[in-house]
């Protein structure tokens, strides 16, 4: 689904160049569960913000199903973007002026759904994420586990090809990051495709291949063969 | 999604109580201000132009030569043979209408008499002002010559009705008036406004003057109506060719001027138009936008400042699919939402301020509330506003890609966003500082113009128009009153001690220069004491006296007249006043009677019971103020008692003098108030996100040993450099101007280092009181508080 080739990204200041990104060449396939490993400054997060397409990079090709990505202009990036994608961050990145129902809704109104079907889309989703007696609240009301849920939640609600999840539970305790690497499962058990960005090794076994990044290269790949098994 | 925009707007404002309110506030009061200003200004626009015809309506205005041939003069007098002379002879005039100028005079239903304003006017005022006549016909209500029109509060207030047609009413206790009309009350922002109407053959039995159709008494308004689109040029000349006729000097005298620009571009050099009050209008338009602008710059700012909070909601909707044109409309949402609230409380704060604003100007504004243009004007500042204010922040906040927002790096030390606030800060305390040193000049100016002598003893001096029995009963009036101990001494005299009129200039004396003196002299009949009671000084020679009975063809003359007539030893001499040859008994000390910012025209005065106008008396000191004029009231009442007594302090009446320049140090003083007060909201509000943003590296400082007076030192210094910057800039600008402003007038200050001095420190002084506040706060704070935080 994703073939991305000799992706490059510079970052530049007034003084210094750092590359994030050199020369990554990676393929992703539909239904695949993948997380991206490495220390901090390898340009794992780069290379997640370049195919959730909210960053550039200098060169390369980045192909979703058959569209050359990078050739887009902002609006039909953003376009492609609400049409395909879900994300879900470390910090939650909730709206704080919106309820839980709200937050939830937002993507819809943005793609344009009719008013009644957002309504049905968002409260079958909030019963799936075991929600229901949170939608009336703001997202400060809630905890940390609540508010990543909401979050995963308002990734899905779009029924996006790719999940893009950077750090989803980085702050969240051991069991509610549990609960969310769960159910991340579940969605790619339903068929959705994920690119997970993550320093913990005990969520990246929850994924079908784990890539190791350093430098901006890709050093290494693994086989997670007990959810590979399950996915054959 | 309009919805959603517009809860979120609401609950942002909400949740940050703080500045919304500022923002609210600040845009509240700038609003009000604004809105206040722009009514008064609309009330100075329309001036005279409430008529259907009023844009083809013309005043003729006459030049007057000078010495040396040029214009010296342009006025509004006309006259009386011009209306009769072009009434037939040029076509694109389609009514004329003499008028005479207007003045209080009594009117009286039986034992009911007040002192209204009366006009006298001819039947074509009917085509130029569009009277609503409630009863009567204004095709016959001035066919008879003792008729009348009233207006309805006049009738009301004279009949307890308006029901009054074919009644009759009594004018000056002398003439009976038939009612064939009344009309509805007009607007007070018209120039040729009355209580009673008369018509104009009535005028020439009162005013015997009126009726002889000579060339050269200019003392009648004309006003004609032109078919539309007619050629002015056109007119004018062909005017001056009847007017050429009758006298060759009258050939370029006359021209026709819009009536509708008379209020506001009333002032004319060499015969041309140089504008007038509408330099006011400017100003009050300048300060009106440049109020509302300080508030928008506020909302602006604070919005950048808090563009870190809001970043990451603009990261979020940016990732899940918002494009830049919602985002825009969101913010503009936001900011139409809080200019909405804004404009409620500032219809409110009008209603309530209004009352004192009309009071201290002494003019009627108010609001209309059912008048749909005023609404479409409302909805237009609304939009206006909330576009300026909301236009910043949307457009900026918009502007960072995703990532940048989510991350919260946004441009916070870049070159745009840093220095625009900057920008805007300076700006709006450049505004405030210039209106400060304004108002100090025009306080010191106008307390200048106080302080300057009048040049006659004008403590318990008042005055008394001569009407009605105290015209032919002056004498046993004032042994009445000499008798009572209520006056010390009194003369009656033409004209009030403060006057505009009575000016000519066949004067002639020995050794002049030019075969015709050009110079505009003032005149002033009056009786004995003259002198004695008004505390004038004399410097040569003496007062009239009843020893003498040369003295009625002797004058008077002011030191400027000595000068002008160039006498070594005046006091002996003869002048030739109007062909009449007068001695010069005395020369007294120049006192103002006209404008008090400029020379007045020197005067001379001569001694004639015959010309009555005004009785002036000094109230005896030995006795208590209401006793004395308690006693002037009985008497006058006693002989006089048709009319109203109405006693006038000179005191008072020079006051009057200062108005404009008052009302203009009101508003000046008003609104560099609320200026510097808006300003110092925004500072507070921006000081208040500055302390918010550096919390963290506070924190750091305080732990490594900073004390709070550094702290406060470094939140505050930031600040204090745009406000030294603002002064930097406003005070040339305010210099130029004042400077400018203070060239008007003949007699006036300089600008003192100290004024500018003294608005600058007091300027820097509130805004560090401003800053301290909520510096302190954040300096005493705990440091582990902050530190926690991240």
């Amino acid at each position: 689904m994703i073939k991305i080739e000799n992706l490059e990204k510079v970052y530049k200041t007034e003084e210094i160049e750092t590359t994030a990104l050199n020369g990554i060449n990676l393929h992703v396939k539909e239904g695949e569960f993948v997380s991206i490993m490495g220390p901090s400054g390898c340009g794992k997060s780069t290379l997640l913000n370049v195919m959730g397409l909210l960053d550039k990079p200098e060169s390369g090709s980045y192909k979703f199903i058959d569209t050359e990505l990078l050739k887009l202009n902002d609006r039909e990036r953003s376009n492609f973007r609400k049409r395909n994608m879900g994300f879900v961050f470390q910090n939650f990145n909730l709206i704080d002026e919106l309820t839980v129902f709200e937050n939830i809704e937002l993507p819809l109104i943005y793609n344009k759904v009719p008013a009644t079907e957002r309504k049905r889309l968002v409260n079958e989703i909030i019963e799936r994420m075991n929600i229901v007696n949170r939608s009336g609240h703001f997202p400060q009301q809630l905890s940390g586990g609540q508010q990543q849920r909401v979050a995963v939640a308002r990734a899905l609600v779009t029924k996006p090809k790719l999940v893009l999840a950077d750090e989803p539970t980085g702050n969240l305790d051991s069991s509610h990051g549990n609960e969310v690497m769960e159910l991340l499962c579940e969605l790619n058990e339903t068929g959705t495709t994920i690119v997970m960005v993550t320093h913990s090794s005990h969520d990246a076994s929850f994924s079908n291949r784990i890539i190791n990044l350093k430098d901006g290269h890709v050093i290494s790949e693994k086989i997670n063969k007990g959810r590979t098994e399950e996915l054959i | 999604m309009f919805r959603l925009n517009l809860k979120i707007a609401l609950r942002s404002i909400f949740r940050n109580k703080v500045s919304s309110f500022i923002n609210v506030i600040g845009l509240a009061i700038g609003l009000a201000a604004c809105l206040m200003l722009l009514l008064y200004v609309s009330y100075e626009w329309n001036f005279d132009r409430q008529a259907k015809n009023a844009a083809q309506v013309y005043k003729i205005m006459s030049n007057l030569k000078g010495d040396d041939g040029k214009i010296s003069m342009t006025h509004d007098g006309t006259v009386p043979a011009l209306a009769p002379a072009i009434r037939q002879g040029i076509p694109e005039i389609k009514a004329i209408c003499r008028l005479n100028y207007g003045k209080k005079q009594l009117i009286s239903n039986g034992n009911i008499s007040f002192k209204k304003d009366a006009r006298f006017a001819e039947q074509d005022i009917f085509k130029m002002y569009d009277y609503q006549f409630i009863a009567g016909d204004p095709a016959t209500a001035m066919d008879e010559v003792h008729s009348v029109i009233l207006t309805e509060s006049t009738a009301k207030v004279l009949f307890g009705t308006a029901d009054v047609l074919n009644k009759s009413v009594r004018y000056q206790d002398k003439t009976d008036l038939k009612i064939t009309g009344v009309i509805k009350d007009q607007p007070d922002n018209s120039s040729n406004k009355f209580d009673y109407l008369m018509p104009w053959s009535f005028y020439e039995t009162v005013d015997k003057n009126a009726a002889q159709l000579v060339w050269d008494n200019f003392s009648y308004i004309t006003l004609c109506l032109l078919a539309p689109n007619s050629d002015i040029d056109a007119v004018n000349q062909k005017i001056g060719i009847i007017a050429g006729k009758n006298t060759s000097d009258l050939k370029d005298a006359f021209f026709i001027y819009p009536l509708t620009k008379i209020h506001l571009y009333g002032k004319f050099e060499q015969g041309r138009s140089v504008g007038g009050d509408i330099t006011q209008i400017w100003l009050f338009m300048g300060l009106a936008i440049g109020i509302l602008l300080i508030a928008c710059i506020n909302f602006m700012n604070m919005a950048t400042a808090r563009s870190e909070r809001r970043a990451k909601e603009v990261g979020i909707k940016k990732t899940i699919g918002a494009n830049r044109r919602s985002l825009v409309f969101q913010f503009l949402t936001e900011s139409m939402v809080l200019t909405f609230v804004a404009v409620v409380l500032a219809i409110a704060i009008l209603e309530i301020s209004l009352p004192t604003f009309n009071h201290l100007l002494d003019i009627k504004l108010g609001l209309f509330y059912f008048d749909a243009a005023n609404w479409l004007y409302l909805i237009g500042i609304v939009f206006v506003t909330s576009l300026i204010a909301g236009s910043y922040p949307a457009f900026y906040l918009s502007s960072f890609s995703p990532v940048q927002n989510l991350k919260g790096k946004i441009r916070s030390a870049g070159f745009l966003s840093v220095s625009l606030r900057q920008v805007l800060v300076v700006g709006q305390f450049c505004f405030a500082i210039i209106l400060i040193i304004s108002t100090m000049v025009i306080y010191w100016q106008i307390k200048y113009i106080k302080d300057k002598p009048v040049g006659f003893d004008i403590d318990a001096l008042v005055e008394l128009p001569q009407e009605g029995e105290l015209k032919t009963k002056y004498d046993l009036f004032k042994t009445e009153l000499l008798r009572s101990g209520a006056v010390s001494s009194m003369y009656q005299s033409s004209v009030s001690l403060s006057h505009h009129n009575s000016n000519f200039i066949d004067i002639r004396w020995d050794g002049m220069a030019q075969a015709e003196n050009r110079i505009v002299f003032n005149k002033v009949a009056t009786t004995y004491d003259f002198v004695k009671t008004n505390g004038i000084r004399l410097i040569k020679g003496r007062d009239f006296s009843e020893q003498y009975a040369s003295d009625s063809t002797a004058i008077l003359i002011s030191a400027s007249a000595a000068k002008t007539i160039g006498y070594k030893e005046p006091v002996g001499k003869t002048v030739s006043i109007f062909g009449n040859k007068c001695t010069i008994i005395g020369v007294f000390n120049d006192y103002i009677w006209d404008s008090p910012y400029q020379s007045n025209n020197p005067m001379v005065v001569y001694l004639d019971k015959g010309h009555t106008g005004t009785i002036t008396m000094r109230l005896n000191k030995e006795l208590g103020l209401s006793q004395n004029i308690g006693a002037i009231n009985k008497i006058a009442k006693q002989i006089n008692p048709a009319y109203p007594v109405e006693i006038n302090f000179l005191n008072t009446i020079y006051s009057e003098k200062y108005k404009s320049e008052k009302t203009l140090g009101i508003l000046s003083n008003l609104f560099g108030g609320l200026a510097i007060f808006i300003s110092c909201l925004g500072l507070f509000g921006l000081v208040a996100y500055s302390a918010e943003q550096r919390t963290k590296e506070f924190g750091v400082r305080k732990v490594l040993g900073a004390s709070v007076f550094n702290l406060m030192g470094l939140l505050s210094l930031s600040f204090v450099k745009l406000i030294l910057v603002a002064i930097i800039i406003a005070v040339p600008l305010a210099y130029y101007a004042m400077n400018k402003w203070l060239q008007n007038f003949e007699f006036h200050v300089s600008i003192s280092w100290w004024v500018i001095a003294l608005a600058s420190a007091g300027t820097l002084l509130i805004a560090l009181l401003t800053l301290s506040f909520q510096a302190y706060k954040s300096a005493v704070s705990n440091p582990v508080d902050a530190l926690k935080y991240e």
